[in-house]
């Protein structure tokens, strides 16, 4: 079994003994319909191999499809886990890089604000985005979808996100950049069978990509359109790797599992603002921390002509929208 | 693994204990205070100082057309419904300085303060960190440009930008959305 699928369980999350793991995974091996004589064989072949060797439970394959939910980890179990996950993209990739788990910081809730005023479609947010979350080109995967708008409408579905010009801003259009909400009620943590995405204390939705079975309810919960599956093994060239990866963010996904933006955590809990922001020349992006009182988003929120996409399905964004005056 | 109980939530965070995994949350990885650069302006300047051509020049406040070095400019200004002129913004006593409606004397790295004297809602906003581009860190160090690292004075609308390529079709290009 590779190591970079989505691991799937049979009840099961822990292993005492070998018996334990031979049986599981003879049980798995008859259970299959499609089993054949020779598919049994070979399986029972593996096991034995493995079991000659008395490295099973201790097999890195092996040791991600018995893997806790993230809440259930100790810090030795996660301590031995991102050096499994780092040891196996240099192996695949050539590349070294280091995972961290960067916790909520205390009294801090994160919140995004847009200034439609001055967003003029360049896109620079979504490539940042890309290179800073590791994305894959192919197939291709982006959390941010510029949706281009006729003035004075706000009819989404007659958005086109794929504007394709020699300048913008187009005259005549703007500019509705749309991806996570971190809604404070959110639908996709509600939909999602296994528990593998939840709300965190400072408000980032995240998930476990080693739990998320990949059934993509969230994604079809999400009224933002705002959740990614990954279809096909994501396909990431080496020298575009990001290095600082964070364990519930931007390390990378395996096939079959859904992601979505994430504020950058593994950067915004260390105080840094998103890549998104950093990047977007016009300065229409604003973060910052809904409990202090001086900050940006505040201020946003007290001075300026504020809304929120849907706002009638109470979900209830931490992303809001805001114009200049 | 949502808490119904508010209550219980707050119980929980008042005494530091996380309420989603029940564990205390880690010393703070951030900074705590934060601290505020004004990127500067007149060092992306090439010709700057002003002074080393202008100490040469007796200063002619006629309003005209420019005809030597600065000829560019005189297709180029468009501020203001081309009302402006040079000494309107620019110090004639002190060519190194920008001048504003009082009368006092600001550096072209205080160009807010010329900006937004006339412009004060705006000036008003880059103060509060709502308008422009402030990078770094949204708690610790973190660096605001400039009015003039944006906008060129003398032109001063948003230049037109050649945008990022449209996403991939989703589905390979079967869905039927624009």
């Amino acid at each position: 079994m590779a190591t970079n699928e989505s691991p799937r369980r049979n009840g099961t999350s822990d292993c005492s003994a070998h018996g334990d793991c031979e049986q599981a995974q003879l049980a798995r091996a008859e259970a299959g319909p499609s089993s054949t004589r020779r598919q049994f064989l070979t399986m029972s072949a593996a096991v034995g191999a493995s079991l000659a060797a008395g490295t099973a439970c201790n097999d890195p394959a092996f040791q991600a499809y018995f893997q806790k939910h993230y809440l259930q980890l100790t810090d030795a179990d996660k301590q031995r886990i991102f050096e499994r996950l780092e040891q196996e993209v240099e192996q695949t990739k050539g590349v070294r890089v280091k995972i961290s788990d960067p916790r909520p910081l205390r009294n801090v809730q994160f919140a995004y604000a847009l200034n439609l005023s001055v967003c003029n479609g360049n896109r620079r947010c979504v490539e940042a985005c890309a290179r800073e979350n590791n994305l894959p080109d192919d197939p291709q995967i982006r959390y941010i979808r510029v949706v281009e708008l006729d003035n004075v409408t706000h009819h989404l579905e007659r958005g086109n996100v794929y504007y394709d010009r020699e300048k913008v801003p187009e005259p005549g259009k703007y500019y509705l950049p749309v991806q996570c909400h971190q809604c404070k009620n959110p639908p996709c943590v509600k939909a999602c069978p296994t528990k593998a995405t939840w709300k965190e204390r400072d408000g980032i939705v995240v998930i476990d990509y080693n739990w998320c079975i990949g059934c993509r309810y969230c994604q079809a919960a999400c009224p933002y359109h705002a959740r990614r599956f990954n279809f096909a093994k994501p396909n990431i060239k080496p020298d575009k790797i990001n290095p600082d990866q964070g364990y519930l963010s931007n390390r990378l996904r395996p096939m079959g599992v859904v992601e979505k933006c994430t504020f950058c955590l593994h950067r915004t809990r260390k105080g840094r603002y998103p890549a998104c922001l950093e990047a977007c020349p016009t300065g229409a992006r604003k973060f910052g921390d809904l409990n202090d009182p001086s900050s940006e988003i505040r201020k946003i929120l007290k001075e300026k002509r504020v809304y929120v996409l849907k706002e009638e399905l109470g979900t209830e964004p931490r992303f809001f929208y805001f114009y200049d005056d | 693994m949502a808490l119904t109980a508010p209550w219980l939530c707050s119980f929980l965070v008042s005494c530091g204990v996380d309420p989603v995994d029940g564990r205390p949350p880690d010393a703070d990885q951030a900074p705590t205070v934060s601290t505020l650069t004004i990127e500067p302006r007149s060092q992306l300047i090439p010709t700057f100082p002003c002074s080393q051509c202008h100490s040469k020049l007796t200063p002619n406040s006629t309003r005209r057309q420019l005809t030597a070095f600065h000829v560019v400019r005189n297709a180029e200004l468009d501020h203001g419904d081309r009302s402006l002129w040079c000494y309107q913004c620019h110090s004639i006593k002190n060519i190194d300085k920008l001048v504003i409606a009082n009368g006092s004397l600001v550096s072209f790295d205080e160009a807010n303060l010329l900006c937004g004297s006339c412009h004060g809602d705006k000036g008003r906003d880059w103060r509060a960190g709502l308008h422009g581009s402030t990078v770094g860190y949204w708690r610790g160090p973190k660096s605001r440009k400039l009015c003039t690292n944006c906008h060129n004075p003398h032109y001063p609308w948003f230049p037109t930008m050649t945008p990022e390529p449209p996403p991939a079709p989703a589905h390979g290009g079967g869905e039927t959305e624009k």
